[in-house]
């Protein structure tokens, strides 16, 4: 069964079928929050909050539209909503210093390898957009075409600014190589 | 731009070597397909660093927390609200909703009680009934998963079920049907087992004989057919004797089975 098929028999009333959803894209989900959260933790939070969005506002699913796309925005407008609560938008700059604590499984500050860490900074000093759009076609290798769908523009613009994203995680990095 | 000055752009790109303005221009090319990301060489390093960052993974909270949730929404479901609302609709509910809180208040204080002691047998048979509905979300839910490890573990759950609803028999019979794995099939023949007395069930048991291919189990099948005492059971245990596909030692066994039945 397709995503779409699944979603539209949630709409129609079989809940039952949300868990399959779930089960192909909770990771998903999960991985893309937690990059742009940048905590573990919140970010299970998040994904949860995104699955109760599909079930609870399953009625605003529009028929044939592709649910990849759906539940990205979903979760995009989830993260948004978080950082306005929090009221501490953190769209320009994230705390790199716990950053480094909450994301990746190996978290050994001793041992982690210097550039890998300059680079988790960089992306962190990314604006919000700039570090979707790096999460979603590096991290998550989803396509352009895809990609462009989810952030409701084109494909030639997903691919300018994906190589002005990439520009600046670059002067982000040598920047912070110097320090 | 003819071909060649693309190229000579590229080129000066790659060698880092372009202006603000040419940048731009690039840019120009990037959108309207002139050139590709993967012509851009600068960024090849930078996409494969990015590439191998470690991937963060989530925890079985999530599993927990998201079938928990889903059993509550299944209960709160309601048909959706009509679009035509009125005054007309609401009125009678609110003055139900009225009248069932006075009522409730009153009772409250005729008939109160001393302070706070044990939970009540109400919320415990709520309680109970709210751990049942999650058992049964989660066990159905990993029935369709790919792992046969997983489903494996769904069978498992109807054992810690006090009785299991149709709804979970039928996805048992249908898993002993229709699952690729026989370890999977055995095992929710194996939790089948206690709910064969239901006539549903036990007819639902005779028709499996026949689907299945696995000599385990068709012995197991008329293992339980021998003692469940199924006597209907053996037109479809004959046919299984009949076929050329079934193995001796299984025939054996199934020739067994129907003299005891018979």
């Amino acid at each position: 069964m397709t995503d779409e098929m699944l979603m539209k028999a949630v709409k129609d009333g079989d809940l039952q079928q949300a868990s399959l959803l779930f089960e192909r894209y909770n990771k998903r989900i999960f991985n893309f929050l937690a990059y742009l959260a940048s905590d573990r933790v919140l970010a299970e939070d998040l994904t949860q909050n995104v699955f109760l969005r599909v079930i609870r506002y399953r009625t605003s699913y529009r028929e044939g539209a592709r649910f990849e796309g759906w539940i990205y925005q979903i979760s995009r407008n989830v993260l948004a909503d978080h950082y306005q609560g929090q009221k501490r938008h953190r769209s320009q700059f994230i705390d790199v210093e716990n950053m480094s604590d909450t994301l990746p499984d190996n978290t050994d500050a001793a041992e982690r390898d210097e550039k890998e860490h300059l680079l988790q900074r960089a992306m962190a000093r990314l604006t919000e957009e700039q570090r979707q759009l790096l999460v979603l076609t590096r991290f998550q290798h989803r396509k352009y075409e895809e990609v462009a769908q989810i952030m409701n523009t084109t494909v030639a613009n997903i691919k300018v600014k994906v190589h002005r994203a990439i520009g600046q995680l670059r002067e982000h990095y040598f920047t912070l190589e110097k320090i | 731009m003819t071909r060649a000055e693309i190229d000579d752009l590229l080129a000066r790109h790659n060698a880092g070597t372009t202006t603000p303005a040419e940048q731009r221009q690039l840019e120009g090319l990037l959108e309207s397909g002139a050139i590709g990301l993967e012509d851009l060489e600068t960024l090849h390093p930078w996409q494969e660093a990015l590439d191998q960052l470690p991937a963060p993974t989530p925890s079985m909270n999530l599993d927990d927390a998201f079938y928990q949730l889903l059993t509550e929404e299944k209960r709160n479901a309601r048909p959706a609200a009509s679009d035509s609302f009125t005054w007309s609709w609401l009125w009678p509910r609110l003055a139900f909703t009225a009248a069932v809180l006075v009522a409730g208040m009153a009772a409250g204080y005729f008939l109160r009680t001393p302070p706070p002691g044990p939970a009540s047998s109400d919320q415990l048979a709520a309680l109970s009934q709210e751990v049942t509905d999650l058992r049964e979300t989660m066990m159905l839910t990993l029935l369709e998963k790919e792992s046969a490890a997983e489903r494996l573990k769904a069978v498992s759950l109807t054992q810690e079920m006090d009785q299991a609803s149709q709804k979970v028999t039928q996805a048992l019979l249908q898993t002993l049907n229709t699952d690729d794995n026989v370890n999977v099939r055995l095992a929710a023949l194996d939790a089948l087992r206690p709910y064969a007395g239901q006539p549903s069930v036990r007819e639902a048991l005779i028709h499996a004989i026949a689907k299945q291919d696995s000599p385990l189990v068709q012995v197991a099948l008329a293992e339980l057919m021998q003692s469940i005492q199924a006597k209907s059971s053996v037109r479809e245990l004959q046919k299984l004797l009949d076929s050329d596909k079934t193995p001796g030692d299984v025939k054996k066994k199934i020739e067994e089975t129907i003299q005891i039945l018979i």
